[in-house]
């Protein structure tokens, strides 16, 4: 009996060294994620709200959340950017059910107390009371100033046309959170180009949060798990590649540069997926058309984080938004973008390459249901643990694919936050 | 220019600094008494659907009860927000002791 570790551990503990070894209740422990919205998602992080280019004119407003909590990001008459918590401040109700729209001001349904788009509390029903026979019945105290009822405003910041909020106003600045070698990164998408909105997509995805950074953050997988790419020939182990990430290593840049040039050679040969005789009809699904913005690299993946991912797969680029429900659930938000530069070839490419990802997208499709089924593995013995030592135990940045290092750098930081 | 004056109501009805609403030819108006004068305009707030007669004369604004939108009674200015819309006001003159209203 005594070699049976208990299943479910009472006063779980990190007890290996480093974080090559992850236990699996740092996916399923509720106490634990509370803990992780509290520490990453409502204090001293930047969290990834929209694209300015969603709420082009005043009025304009997009429904979101950070963490599990409910705001809006809306434009007032100024043009300025406003992220706002969607709780009244009069009883608390969640009042903003739209997703997007264009309003001149936010009302709450149940009292109908009315905001402005910065979110500073405009009237109140009744305030002054109601007149009957020559008295005035009823009405807000005298000492009741709408100014110190505001909705809770987020701290904002905006940048190459991206916006992030904090609940946390002492968070350091966007950049300095971002940090240099991420930020190069981030700016080479996002370089000043007003963004044009191409689309949505959303799915739910029963597992952890952590499990979408990490499935980014994992270039392990691609060939492996993607037999689509690999039918094609469009990902090799031997693709000349990079892996960054900021001093703190929560964040990461996977670069990597594919030549146009698929050739049959020995990294191929033995992938058994790895169909010659097959050509995909529309080759805009998989030809590099080369933009000037890029610099080199055909795919950069940026981590940010712990809310956002910013893609670059060839021609397609995205935003995917992690909303995190529960420790065993997470929204997954895919924005597709382009640039108001853009050829009207150029728009078709992107959409056409956009069949790629999403719910049902020809490679993303798989990651959704490894979560899944990771998740699964977890909470049936959460005394266990993952392994990530592909690449050794260390935490570096690599001229390479083929290592578990940007999933043990987050893990370190991880740790430090969480102090487990 | 033709005036169409209606006999709205008896002008001792309009009470000083303060607001009355009144049916003048099937249409809901609000009176404000403001030393000695007197001023109309639509009863209906322009934002919610809420009558001003209900609200507050104040320095010669009439303060909406619902959502705190003030006008000034002698133009129909917006005068802050929820507002965006000014409310129309109507030439008001008072002969032998009667109130009339020119609703255009």
């Amino acid at each position: 009996m005594g070699d049976i570790p208990a299943i479910f551990p009472v006063a779980p503990a990190w007890e290996a060294e480093g974080t090559s070894r992850i236990p699996f209740w740092a996916y399923t422990d509720e106490a634990l994620y509370k803990r992780e919205l509290e520490r990453f998602f409502y204090k001293g992080h930047w969290c990834y709200v929209g694209l300015e280019a969603e709420i082009p004119n005043h009025g304009d407003f997009k429904r979101t959340v950070v963490g599990e909590r409910s705001v809006i990001m809306t434009r007032a008459e100024d043009g300025s950017i406003h992220v706002l918590e969607n709780v009244c401040a009069h009883r608390g109700m969640q009042f903003c059910r739209e997703r997007h729209g264009n309003k001149k001001d936010l009302v709450c349904a149940y009292h109908q107390w009315s905001y402005s788009l910065k979110g500073d509390l405009q009237g109140v029903p009744f305030r002054r009371g109601v007149k009957q026979d020559g008295k005035i019945n009823g009405g807000m105290p005298k000492d009741f100033k709408p100014e110190d009822h505001s909705l809770n405003k987020l701290k904002v910041s905006t940048r190459g046309g991206v916006v992030f909020a904090s609940f946390d106003h002492e968070v350091p600045s966007l950049e300095a959170y971002l940090g240099p070698t991420i930020l190069q990164y981030f700016d080479r998408l996002f370089n000043g180009r007003k963004l044009t909105i191409l689309g949505y997509n959303r799915q739910r995805i029963p597992g952890n949060w952590k499990l979408m950074q990490e499935n980014i953050k994992d270039p392990y997988h691609p060939g492996l798990l993607h037999t689509w790419f690999i039918t094609y020939g469009l990902w090799r182990a031997d693709n000349k590649s990079e892996l960054k990430m900021d001093e703190h290593f929560r964040h990461a840049a996977m670069i990597s540069t594919r030549s146009n040039a698929q050739v049959k050679n020995e990294v191929t040969a033995g992938v058994s997926s790895f169909k010659e005789s097959m050509e995909i009809q529309d080759k805009r699904l998989l030809d590099i058309v080369p933009e000037p913005w890029w610099g080199g690299p055909t795919a950069v993946m940026m981590t940010v984080f712990p809310s956002v991912i910013f893609q670059q797969q060839v021609n397609s680029v995205s935003t995917r938004h992690i909303q995190p429900d529960g420790h065993g659930s997470f929204d997954f938000v895919w924005t597709h973008f382009g640039f108001e530069d853009d050829t009207p070839e150029m728009t078709q490419r992107r959409l056409i390459q956009a069949n790629l990802f999403g719910p049902a997208g020809f490679v993303s499709a798989d990651d959704g249901e490894v979560i899944e089924l990771s998740q699964n593995g977890f909470e049936q013995k959460p005394y266990h643990r993952a392994l990530a030592e592909m690449g050794g135990r260390e935490i570096e940045n690599t001229d390479h694919m083929v290592t578990e290092s940007l999933i043990r750098g987050m893990y370190d930081y991880w740790r430090k936050v969480m102090g487990v | 220019m033709t005036q169409n004056w209606i006999d709205a109501l008896a002008a001792d009805d309009v009470p000083q600094d303060d607001v009355i609403g009144v049916d003048v030819a099937g249409r809901d108006i609000a009176l404000y008494g403001m030393d000695g004068e007197v001023f109309a305009t639509d009863n209906i707030c322009t934002h919610g659907h809420a009558r001003l007669c209900d609200g507050f004369l104040e320095d010669g604004e009439i303060e909406c009860p619902l959502h705190q939108g003030r006008f000034d009674v002698r133009s129909g200015k917006a005068m802050c927000a929820p507002l965006t819309e000014d409310i129309r006001s109507y030439p008001v003159k008072i002969e032998n002791g009667r109130v009339f209203v020119d609703l255009g």
